[in-house]
Formats: C-alpha cells, sequence, structure tokens
C-alpha cells in the first residue's frame, strides 16, 4: 500500500524544488559576503571573550567551516529549513479533514496508522532535495571562494541535520491532527519551531535557564561542532530520532482515536 | 428524551445483512444528530435513505464508514463491527463510496485521481464504466463542472467491483439524462446482485430506484417501509387554477388533505387514485392544473407528523 506515499510524494515535488533554489540562493550569498567579513570576523573574535562566542555557536568565524558552521547552517538549515518541515506537515493531514479529502482516504481499504506512515513518509522527498541541493552549493561555493572543506564533515553535517528536521516534521504532524483548521496548524507549528530556536539561542545567554535549551530540539544539533572540531555527537542524533518517534507515535494515537 | 426507533423489517437471515445499524447514535454536545437509528439493508437491495437535508443522513454513513465514533449503539457493515478499526478496513475493499461533497485532489487529472485510487483497491470496471459515464479524464479535476465532479466519483465507487456501495447525494449535479443513465445503473447493479445504501433528499428520486426507504428527519428514523407503500401514503401535490372562485366545501373530497383556497387558486394533497381525481376535477371550469411529488417536509407533516417529537 504506497498510494498515498507516492500520491504526497509528487505533491511535495513543487514546494521542494522552490525551497531548495531558494535556501541555495540564500546560502550562495553567505558566501559571496565570506570574503569581505573574513578579516572583520577576525577582530570580532579577538574582541569579544572567548565564553561569549562559545555560547553564541560562533567559532572560528574566519575560517570557512567556522562560517557554515555559524552563519549558514543556524539559519539556513536549522531556521528555515525547520520552519518548512513543520509547515508542511502541519498540513499533512488537516487539509484533507478540512477538505473532506480524508473521508474519501479513509473509504479505501487503508488504516489510519498507514495515512499518517505514508504521508510523513513522503517527507523523502524535501529530506533528499535539501540534502543534495546544499551540500553541491556549499561545497562548489567553497570551492570556487578557493577554500578547501573536509568533505567527511560536510557530508555530516547534512546527515546529522536529518533528524532535527524530523523533529520539526513530528511537531506538524502533532498539530496536524489535533488541530481542525489548517491555518491554526500550521501557525502553530511554524511558531513553535521558530520560538525553540529563539529559546536555545537565549538560554545560552543566561546560566540559570541552560536548561531550558535542552528542551529545544536545536540544542541536539550542532554545525559548528561538527564542521570545526569534527565532533560527531551520534547520541544526540538519537535522541532527535527517538524524539521525532515520540511524536510521531503521538500524532497516530490522537489520529486513530479522533472523529474527522 | 430519545425517540427509540423499534428495528421494523427485520430480514429473515440477520446475517446476511450488508448493513445493521442496531440503536446508532452520534451526539454533539447538545446536537443528537443520530438518535437510536436501527436498520437493516438486505443483501441485493436498493435502499433509500431519504430526508432533508441536515437530518443527518450523512452523519449515518460517516458512522458506517468508521470516520466518526459513534456516541452508543452500534451498527455492522458487512459483518464488520463499525467500532473494529482493524475489521472494517479490510472490508473496505468491498465497499464503494460516493460523498456528497467530493474530495478529489485538484491539481490531478481524472485519469490520475482514478489511478490513485486503482492502486488501493484495483480497478477491473473501469474501462466499462467509463463508456458510460464520461468526465474529460485528461483535464485536471480543478477545471471540472460540478457534473463531471460527480461522473469521475461514480466510477471512483464502481470500479473495483464493490458488494456494497453508499451513495450520498448521487444524482446532486447530474443532468437530467445522466441522472436517468445513474438510476438505470443502479438497478442494472441491484440484478446482479449488489446492495445499494442511497442517501437522498429528493423523494422522486427514491421513490423510482429504491426498493426500500427509511426516512430519517431531525437525526431520527421516523420511517422504514416499502417504496410502493411510501408512494401511496404521499399522495400527490396538486395546484388547480380555475376560471372562477369555486366554495370549498363543493370541491374538496376525502382524498384531499391541507386545502388551501386562495381567489380562484386551489393547493392540497391529493391522496386517492389519480383517475378519480381528474374525473372529480372535469366537474369544474380549469384553466392549469399542476400536479407534482409533494415536498418532503409536506409528506412529514401529513404522515408522521408529531410521531417523531415524542
Amino acid at each position: 500500500m504506497t498510494a498515498i506515499l507516492r500520491l504526497e510524494s509528487r505533491k511535495l515535488l513543487r514546494g521542494t524544488l522552490t525551497l531548495t533554489g531558494l535556501l541555495v540562493l540564500l546560502s550562495a550569498f553567505f558566501l559571496v559576503v565570506f570574503p569581505s567579513i573574513q578579516e572583520e570576523a577576525a577582530l570580532f573574535e579577538e574582541i569579544y571573550p572567548e565564553y561569549m562566542l562559545e555560547l553564541l555557536g560562533i567559532e572560528e568565524l574566519h575560517t570557512i567551516e567556522g562560517f557554515l558552521g555559524g552563519y549558514i547552517f543556524p539559519f539556513v538549515w536549522i531556521l528555515l529549513a525547520g520552519i518548512y518541515f513543520a509547515y508542511v506537515s502541519a498540513g499533512l493531514i488537516s487539509r484533507d479533514v478540512r477538505t473532506r479529502r480524508m473521508d474519501l482516504t479513509l473509504s479505501n481499504p487503508v488504516s489510519r496508522e498507514s495515512v499518517v506512515v505514508q504521508k510523513i513518509a513522503a517527507l523523502w522527498v524535501p529530506l533528499v532535495a535539501l540534502n543534495v541541493g546544499m551540500f553541491a552549493a556549499l561545497l562548489a561555493g567553497v570551492v570556487l571562494l578557493g577554500e578547501s572543506i573536509d568533505p567527511v564533515s560536510l557530508t555530516m553535517v547534512h546527515a546529522l541535520g536529518v533528524p532535527y528536521l524530523l523533529v520539526c516534521a513530528g511537531i506538524g504532524i502533532v498539530f496536524s491532527v489535533v488541530f481542525d483548521r489548517v491555518e491554526t496548524a500550521q501557525a502553530a507549528a511554524l511558531g513553535l519551531v521558530f520560538v525553540c530556536w529563539l529559546v536555545d539561542g537565549l538560554s545560552h545567554m543566561n546560566p540559570d535557564f541552560e536548561w531550558v535549551g535542552d528542551l529545544t530540539p536545536s540544542r541536539y544539533y550542532d554545525p559548528t561542532a561538527i564542521l570545526v572540531h569534527e565532533e560527531y555527537a551520534l547520541g544526540d542524533a538519537g535522541i532527535l530520532l527517538a524524539g521525532f518517534l515520540v511524536l510521531l507515535g503521538v500524532a497516530i494515537l490522537v489520529f486513530t482515536r479522533r472523529d474527522i | 428524551m430519545c425517540a427509540q426507533t423499534e428495528t421494523l423489517d427485520t430480514e429473515p437471515d440477520r446475517g446476511a445483512a450488508p448493513i445493521r445499524l442496531d440503536g446508532l447514535t452520534k451526539r454533539y454536545g447538545d446536537v443528537t444528530a443520530n438518535d437510536a437509528v436501527s436498520f437493516d439493508v438486505g443483501a441485493g437491495e436498493i435502499f433509500g435513505y431519504l430526508g432533508p437535508n441536515g437530518a443527518g443522513k450523512t452523519t449515518t454513513i460517516r458512522l458506517l464508514l468508521g470516520l466518526i465514533k459513534p456516541t452508543s449503539g452500534s451498527a455492522e457493515v458487512l459483518g464488520a463491527d463499525i467500532r473494529d478499526r482493524r475489521a472494517l478496513t479490510d472490508v473496505k475493499a468491498d465497499i464503494g463510496y460516493l460523498p456528497d461533497s467530493l474530495g478529489f485532489e485538484e491539481r490531478l487529472t481524472g485519469r490520475q485521481v482514478l489511478d490513485y485510487f486503482a492502486r488501493m483497491r484495483g480497478d477491473e470496471r473501469r474501462e466499462e464504466l467509463l463508456e458510460l459515464f464520461r468526465p474529460p479524464l485528461d483535464k485536471r479535476v480543478e477545471t471540472y463542472s460540478h457534473g463531471n465532479k460527480r461522473m469521475l466519483g461514480i466510477v471512483q465507487t464502481f470500479m473495483h467491483d464493490p458488494d456494497l456501495v453508499i451513495l450520498d447525494e448521487p444524482t446532486s449535479g447530474l443532468d437530467p439524462l445522466k441522472q436517468d443513465r445513474m438510476h438505470l445503473f443502479l438497478e442494472e447493479e441491484r440484478d446482479a446482485g449488489k446492495t445499494v445504501f442511497f442517501s437522498s433528499h429528493v423523494l422522486s428520486e427514491v421513490q423510482r430506484v429504491c426498493d426500500r426507504v427509511g426516512i430519517i428527519r431531525d437525526g431520527a428514523l421516523v420511517a422504514l417501509e416499502g417504496v410502493d407503500d411510501l408512494l401511496e401514503r404521499s399522495g400527490k401535490d396538486v395546484r388547480v387554477q380555475l376560471a372562477a372562485p369555486v366554495d370549498e366545501e363543493r370541491f374538496a373530497t376525502a382524498e384531499m388533505i391541507d386545502v388551501e383556497a386562495v381567489d380562484r387558486t386551489v393547493r392540497f394533497t391529493y391522496t386517492g387514485e389519480p383517475a378519480a381525481l381528474l374525473d372529480h376535477l372535469v366537474q369544474f371550469e380549469i384553466e392549469d392544473v399542476d400536479i407534482g411529488d409533494p415536498q418532503l417536509d409536506e409528506i412529514f407533516k401529513h404522515y408522521y407528523g408529531n410521531d417523531a417529537e415524542e
């Protein structure tokens, strides 16, 4: 039974291409300004105390690894791509329920569990496109700038970002089965991912509240550590994957019990 | 507080009934959308589910398909308890469903929509159906007229050759020719052994194609009877335009109900034989006569009246 997976994958194609194009373009803009801020970055690092930079997740900003990990990934991947995944998955169920498309879908011999799983599985389309597109664009950009980057750590920073995006999708799918209105589900999912990103950043500022940041998904994905120090936190990725599975389980639990 | 509708017309072999409702109730807060509805639909019959808009027809259908859960009571569809999700999912391979509002993927072409459903439950009768009902398959659904969408829906409903079809206002949006084709098609399917659950608010349509009728009003089943009985009891809506005002006493007969005379126009519901009515009318100087099906609401008022309120 893959009819729903096929249909949803096809539906995600257009949006995925647009998103990948936009994010690649945005990354290209970042890379273009890299040479000019490279010098300032060195100055920046001298002025600010070490702990401050570390807390902001900014290290070695004058190197291409530090720049990618401190600027491009937090913004393009963690914030924008995270919001996209939350937003899209928040519409997966709620829109079908709203338009009564779900009535027809569920008149087929397909379980509600299967509907949710197939819909989420269709996110392979943006996951693959975004990874391939960003990897190629960043590699090409780095080479064009006359810099070099370890392809392994560049691969890892993409790969370990996947569980993070899945958690964002998990947040979206939970809202998608809870809320009746598509707009509400999408706004709530988008808003929560944004707030998490903000809380994670702000919680660094105050040691008393640092524990709050532990509740945010972006705490378990550190592009700077991966790119600059080649630290591949597989345990953290495991936590994110487990979080995604829990969210998916909650969504299925809610969806199989509710009226549509 | 609920009207307890007794189970009428019990099928001789209860195990064979493709649809069986037993005190099926659905409440939304204070609103009772289905109130202890009980009836059976026998194998190989076209069962009409008749009621005005908002009476609770679609609620019953959505309960039967497991889209919503009953507040109390239960039902069986093709032997599967609707509260048993797994069993219900399994029997859906043998069910065709035509919803009142068709939620198709708008960006797909008609052909792609049918491919999508074919992957889930087969399409052995697709070509045969497309000779009867011809939506423009290569166009996107978003460009479809209401009638084309309905035809696509009909093909979708029947193409996997289900044992039971559940139709919710199936002919709405179809032109009269296509409606006739649909009615004829349903009769052929019934004769081939299919069971049809036909929900409609159009009395004449139900009268024409259905074998038995359940009438629902305000969520409660108010009548369950053969179509011939319903026809007999429902009478005709008659409007007579006379050349001159007439004395109501002289004009009215025992078969006329709710006679209203305004100036030269007389309206009434006629429950007797048509020939007798015409015999009666020729005694007067008539300018125009209009005989039609009564409105559902009228039927309720006349025949089921206050019984359902108790």
